[in-house]
């Protein structure tokens, strides 16, 4: 588990879900990648029922980087409360069903997985329900797990393939946690971050 | 040497030439001589035979005379007093001995080619070329007592302070050190001494052992630079500024994922940052780009 920079790629007229990641593949392969299978990061939002005071929302991801994991997030007002548990979580989240229901279509992030030196590359297209809704890039850099000693070398990276649409600073839940010690959590909070956009947004982004 | 092998050369070739003689005459006359005068050809057979023998002669006569009588009797040195030996059993040690003499010789042959050879290595790890002056107040880096290690490396530990260094010693007296080096990498020294042997370096979620290298390209590539490194700087005679030095070096890694390159300012150069530090200026390059 290296530090991980997850970031959408902006869509373009005329262009499909598939093709940009057909676009995206053939210039990550250009690099020198090879891909390594697919990926999927799915997130299923749980809302507390309403006699039960404040609402709370739950977020319940999976990722299948780390396949044994189940990763919840508990948003209430401000704070918001990470678990990383096994796959019985999602048993209890069903047992819960009269505390917590689903209320969002469930979103999720799935595609190739490439491989480069010591980068881990991942195209994946941002379906909400049956809905395209857009394309996410995650680079993983393993070797480094303290973001700010290694974010000018991801963005490098990142600039490689994707051009001018990388921006010049980490993403907004990365730059509280530069000097932090990377945990697989940060990727479903970063992952949580971006769906939260496309959730916000009507249409393609 | 020469006129040696081609004096034995002609005994061979007499020889062969006198056993056609013999093999001729003990076959005497044969089909292929047919019927009419078969006694007459067997005989200009066997006369042109001789006179090849007659020419084998001369020529080792000749042979013999270019060569010069040794000055005197062979001095065998005491292999002499094996003739005195009067044991069965040991009798036949005379053989031995001169295969043994023989294996020394080769093993005396090889170890000069060996010398020629590791003089032009500059990576060597002994005191073959450190000059007389220095000879005087040689030390033994393998051989220092633990306390001295200890020290040694305790004022390295002190001198740098995102570098941490601790001492082990699983293998009897000999230290193994694990580094860690910020939130950057570790490693594992193994010394002889104060001789740095072995040196492994990993990531910092990794764990650490001496014999499995990291599963990260990055840092088998730092792995790799630092054996250069600690063949680099080794120095028999200062093994304590060797081992400085050394960790100097290595502590310039603790920006491994931070500094770009000195000579095309990139950070990644086929996907890698900067993995090789200067010795001198202990700058950072890629791999391509080492000046
Ligand atoms: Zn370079």
């Amino acid at each position: 588990m290296g530090v991980t920079v997850l970031q959408q790629f902006p869509m373009v007229e005329n262009r499909t879900g598939p093709q940009t990641i057909e676009f995206l593949t053939k210039r990550v392969v250009a690099l020198g990648a090879v891909q390594t299978g697919q990926f999927l990061v799915d997130c299923e939002t749980y809302m507390s029922v309403p006699n039960l005071g404040p609402q709370r929302t739950v977020h319940v991801v999976h990722n299948s980087e780390a396949p044994a994991s189940v990763f919840a997030v508990l948003e209430s007002g401000q704070r918001s409360v990470p678990l990383v548990a096994d796959g019985l979580f999602d048993l209890l989240m069903q047992k819960m069903a009269t505390i917590y229901s689903k209320k969002q279509p469930k979103i999720e992030a799935k595609g190739p997985r490439f491989e480069i030196a010591d980068f881990c590359v991942k195209l994946g297209s941002v379906t909400m329900g049956q809905n395209f809704k857009g394309v996410l890039v995650e680079v993983e850099y393993r070797p480094c797990l303290v973001a700010s000693s290694c974010w000018e070398l991801v963005r490098e990276f990142l600039q490689g393939f994707l051009g001018s649409v990388v921006p010049a600073t980490p993403p907004p839940y990365l730059q509280n946690r530069m000097n932090e010690l990377y945990q697989p959590i940060d990727t479903v909070n970063q992952y949580l971050e971006q769906f939260a956009q496309y959730r916000k947004a009507t249409g393609v982004r | 040497m020469e006129p040696f092998y081609t004096a034995l050369n002609a005994v061979k070739v007499l020889r062969s030439s006198v056993g056609h003689v013999f093999d001729t005459l003990g076959n005497g006359v044969r089909a292929d001589h047919g019927e009419e005068n078969k006694d007459n050809k067997f005989l200009l057979e066997l006369q042109e035979l001789l006179s090849t023998v007659n020419v084998n002669l001369r020529e080792l006569d000749q042979a013999v005379n270019s060569l010069t009588p040794p000055p005197g009797p062979f001095n065998l040195g005491n292999s002499t007093y094996l003739t005195q030996e009067c044991t069965l059993e040991r009798q036949a040690l005379y053989a031995d001995l001169v295969k043994s003499y023989k294996w020394t010789d080769k093993v005396h042959e090889y170890g000069n080619l060996a010398v020629t050879l590791f003089s032009q290595n500059s990576l060597k790890r002994s005191y073959i070329n450190s000059s007389s002056k220095r000879r005087r107040m040689q030390t033994s880096s393998h051989n220092v007592p633990p306390q001295t290690v200890d020290q040694v490396i305790g004022n390295i530990d002190r001198q740098f302070s995102d570098m941490s260094v601790t001492i082990q010693r699983p293998y009897a007296t000999n230290a193994v050190l694990q580094i860690t080096l910020g939130r950057i990498l570790k490693a594992m020294a193994a010394f002889k001494g104060l001789m740095i042997e072995w040196v492994v370096v990993k990531g910092h979620g990794e764990t650490l052992d001496l014999w499995t290298e990291s599963r990260h390209k990055v840092f088998r590539k730092v792995t790799e630079n630092a054996h250069a490194a600690m063949l680099h700087f080794y120095s028999p005679t200062m093994p304590e500024l060797a081992v400085r030095s050394f960790m100097t070096w290595f502590h310039s890694y603790n920006t491994l994922f931070s500094d770009p390159c000195k000579r095309c300012g990139n950070h990644l150069h086929s996907a890698l940052p900067p993995t090789w530090r200067d010795f001198r200026t202990l700058e950072p390059f890629h791999e391509e780009c080492k000046p």
